[in-house]
């Protein structure tokens, strides 16, 4: 129980903080530019507690995000009509996630060097079918999904909603989620278990790939560009929005609220800075330092009481 | 006196492991400790040896007043454990571990391993261990890695030694082994704590008992004059029929029909046929190829020739995915590796391996899932909170509990139980032994392998012997102990090689 509540009163601490020391924080504006900001890296995050909890990892996500991006609005450009682009877009993710879970299945390397290595190739490869430019022949439409408005909510907090619950459901109501546990708590007793390993591993890697096209869709959108440079970094963001909410890299341990709770602690710790002046380069310094003392904290209280 | 403890307690969150735990060892005597699955032995010990604080009561080391707040502080007063949980490091060397955190120094800060090697070599040439100082720890069988921590523990000069269930892995040879360092131990006036499940091998060697029930010492009494059966007792609370015996049902149709099986590193030709409602046993040494011809049929190593048959219907031998598809268990011997989910919860782990039977579409049926979780709980009394807990906090006996009835939950048709009563404490051995029995009776075909002889005899239709990878022989129910262990240590007959 402690667990789950110790992110969840950071977040507030931080909300309340926040409210009180800038006037400006508590505004619909502010707030939906938070979610906005933030929608990018939190879809990934969701796709990489799936990975965390089953004891590996993905640092390709982030080039996923600027292939899935280009891969929709370069359709998009030649007429592709905008929920087709869309789907080409989740599809070039889902493919490239494939081809990690086959690559690290069937070549038995461990899944940091296997995703270190496509993180390279599939960020040359979006480098070269864009030819480094970046595409500005959008469609207005497209810019709704980052941008736009339902029930004065924006809309990617709907889409992060949806992802969220259908992550949420998989991990704690599947056997595909259970498995996921299991891979990363044993993957030996997994494997005596008669499960069929790979075949769940590419799984999660194809799924976590959908995912980042995703997020790349919501960041050409709010860009209204495909950009072959988008998303750089943005595979260590949300490892630690993970991480912050609970995960842990050795297997076995995450929750999909506490990822959430993760990504928007990193959220409004970017935003609060921006609004209280912080120079972005002590920003820089103050989030990386949070990330450290949040795990420390959460191991701190692992040690000290079993359950 | 050595050591006293006094009234001590340990809470775990809400679980108290130890309320009222009071032990006296003097120099030179073994002392056995003894008690349920869970009834805080190890508990006791690691407090002993520094590697948990006590919540409350006293430890009064040689007449003073201690608190040691790590197991260095202890090894530094003379306190040594050999862990009932292999703690080694897999990819260190033998010689590595047993040296580990107290390394041979060489020049200039750096490891002097020739030195180590050597020094480990001879530890190992002394006791007349099956090891080498420069094998990797992680290849070891749980055997193997029991006489490593053996080494880690009398290498240094101790007072006191604890051994939390040194023998439950190991052979008949192995085990008079130990035997023989601990009175060798004891005639030096070195004090030994020793923990066992295995009723039979106390006689050879302890002084005086202790026993706990439900985390407090209910007594403390010498050997000599404590029976069997009030030793039981005062474990339980209440009498138990220990002795098991089985009323062998007419054996049914061929379930398993191993023809020829060959591997590269150990098994020739093995042959054999299981028939529903059968259990058979199989004896021999440590090493004699009945872990590896387990995990042959199971699919986890490579045959190089032969062929195994489940009702009639090749088994393809590739994974074990495909020999648990057939209806084939294995209940590996090295539970705590290759069968615990350690961070997950109890219930989760008892419905890993057959998931589909409470997720029909994919989607988990939490109220049936909790539903066999407790029956799993309740039929072999794993002592724990709830389903929910995570299967790692459990005590040892209690783990292996878990992955027993992860398996027999998944209701297969031939099962490979490999020494499924290591760990476990005398009641619920009977009820391991009932649940087989039942399996039996439903029409499964059961191999049980095991090293405790009298556990074969009184479970077993009949016994197959294995040694140095050949299938040896064939004993009747009745047979004695003498007629396996003749089997066991004869060299495999010449024709058989040629079969
Ligand atoms: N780290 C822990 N966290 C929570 N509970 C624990 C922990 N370690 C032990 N326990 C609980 O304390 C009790 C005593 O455990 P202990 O390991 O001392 O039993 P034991 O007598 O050694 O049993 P066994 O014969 O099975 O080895 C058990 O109920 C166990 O679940
Ligand atoms: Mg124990």
């Amino acid at each position: 129980m402690i667990k789950r509540l110790l992110p969840f009163l950071a977040l507030l601490t931080l909300f309340v903080t926040l409210s009180i020391a800038s006037p400006s924080f508590l505004t619909s504006q502010n707030l939906s530019s938070v979610v906005r900001q933030t929608a990018v890296f939190n879809t990934l995050a969701l796709g990489m507690t799936l990975i965390i909890i089953s004891g590996g990892i993905d640092l390709s996500v982030g080039s996923i995000v600027a292939l899935g991006g280009l891969g929709g609005t370069m359709a998009m450009a030649k007429g592709v009509p905008i929920p087709l682009g869309v789907l080409l877009g989740i599809a070039t993710g889902l493919l490239c996630g494939l081809l990690n879970g086959i690559l690290i299945t069937q070549l038995r390397i461990i899944p940091f060097i296997v995703t270190l290595g496509m993180m390279g190739v599939l960020r040359g490869f979006a480098l070269i079918i864009s030819d480094g430019m970046p595409v500005h022949d959008v469609p207005k439409g497209f810019q709704f999904l980052g941008e736009g408005t339902v029930f004065g909510f924006p809309f990617v907090l709907v889409v992060l909603i949806a992802c969220a619950a259908l992550v949420h459901f998989i991990l704690e109501h599947t056997r595909l989620g259970r498995y996921v546990f299991a891979i990363g708590s044993n993957a030996e007793a997994a494997v005596y278990a008669g499960i069929p390993v790979n075949f769940h591993t590419v799984a999660i890697y194809a799924l976590c790939g959908g995912l980042a096209g995703l997020a790349g869709l919501i960041e050409a959108s709010r860009l209204s560009t495909g950009q072959p440079t988008a998303g750089q970094g943005y595979e260590l963001q949300a490892i630690a929005a993970v991480v912050i909410g609970g995960g842990s890299l050795r297997g076995g341990e995450g929750t999909v609220i506490g990822t959430l709770v993760g990504g928007f602690i990193m959220g409004l710790l970017a935003n609060g800075s921006d609004l209280l002046g912080i120079n972005p380069y002590v920003q820089q310094a103050l989030i990386g330092a949070m990330i450290i003392v949040f795990v420390a904290v959460d191991e701190f209280r692992k040690r000290r009481v079993p359950s | 006196m050595l050591l006293q403890m006094k009234g001590v307690e340990k809470r775990f969150g809400g679980v108290t492991a130890l309320r009222q735990g009071d032990l006296e060892i003097r120099a030179g005597e073994v002392h056995l400790v003894m008690g349920e699955n869970g009834a805080g032995k190890s508990t006791m010990m690691k407090i002993i040896a520094g590697m948990q604080k006590r919540d409350g009561g006293a430890m009064i080391w040689q007449g003073q007043t201690v608190d040691f707040e790590n197991p260095k502080q202890a090894a530094q007063m003379g306190i040594a454990m050999v862990h009932q949980e292999s703690l080694l490091a897999p990819h260190l060397s033998v010689a590595e571990n047993i040296f580990l955190g107290r390394e041979i120094p060489g020049p200039l800060g750096t490891v002097n391993r020739r030195k180590m090697l050597a020094e480990a070599a001879r530890l190992i040439a002394q006791y007349g261990f099956r090891l080498q100082a420069d094998w990797m720890v992680g290849r070891l069988s749980p055997a193997g890695k029991q006489l490593v921590e053996i080494c880690r523990a009398i290498q240094n000069g101790t007072s006191l030694l604890i051994f939390d269930e040194p023998t439950s892995s190991l052979s008949e040879a192995e085990t008079h082994e130990v035997f023989r360092i601990v009175r060798e131990l004891r005639e030096r006036g070195t004090g030994v704590i020793y923990i066992t499940h295995r009723m039979e091998e106390l006689r050879s060697v302890g002084d005086r008992v202790t026993i706990l029930r439900d985390g407090a010492t209910v007594h403390t009494e010498a050997l000599a004059t404590l029976t069997r059966d009030r030793m039981i007792q005062y474990m339980v609370g209440r009498a138990v029929n220990s002795i098991y015996s089985r009323e062998p049902l007419p054996p049914g149709e061929p379930l398993l029909t191993v023809t020829g099986v060959s591997t590269p590193s150990l098994l020739r030709h093995v042959s054999l046929t299981l028939r529903a409602g059968e259990i058979v046993g199989l004896g021999g040494l440590m090493g004699a190829g009945r872990t590896e011809l387990c995990r042959a049929i199971f699919g986890l190593d490579p045959v190089s020739s032969g062929s195994v048959e489940v009702a009639g219907r090749p088994l393809a031998l590739r994974n074990p995915r495909e020999a648990v598809a057939a209806g084939v268990a294995l209940i590996p011997e090295d539970r705590q590796r290759t069968g615990l989910a350690r961070d997950l919860p109890i219930g989760w782990n008892v419905t890993l391996a057959n998931l589909d039977a409470v997720s029909p579409g994919g989607v988990i049926r939490h109220p049936e899932e909790e539903r066999v979780t407790r029956e799993a709980i309740d039929r072999l009394r794993i002592r724990c909170e709830n389903g929910r807990q995570r299967a790692g906090r459990l005590s040892g006996g209690n783990q292996q509990k878990v992955v027993i009835s992860k398996w027999v939950n998944r209701g297969a048709r031939v099962f490979l139980f490999d020494e499924p009563t290591r760990g476990i404490d005398v009641g619920a051995k009977v009820e391991v032994f009932a649940v087989m029995d039942e399996l039996a009776r439903q029409g499964a075909a059961i191999l049980m392998v095991s090293s405790e002889l009298p556990e074969l005899l009184q479970v077993a239709d009949r016994i197959l012997v294995m040694s140095q990878g050949h299938l040896v022989g064939e004993l009747p129910r009745g047979c004695s102990q003498e007629d396996i262990m003749r089997l066991a240590t004869a060299p495999p007959e010449s024709g058989d090689l040629l079969q």
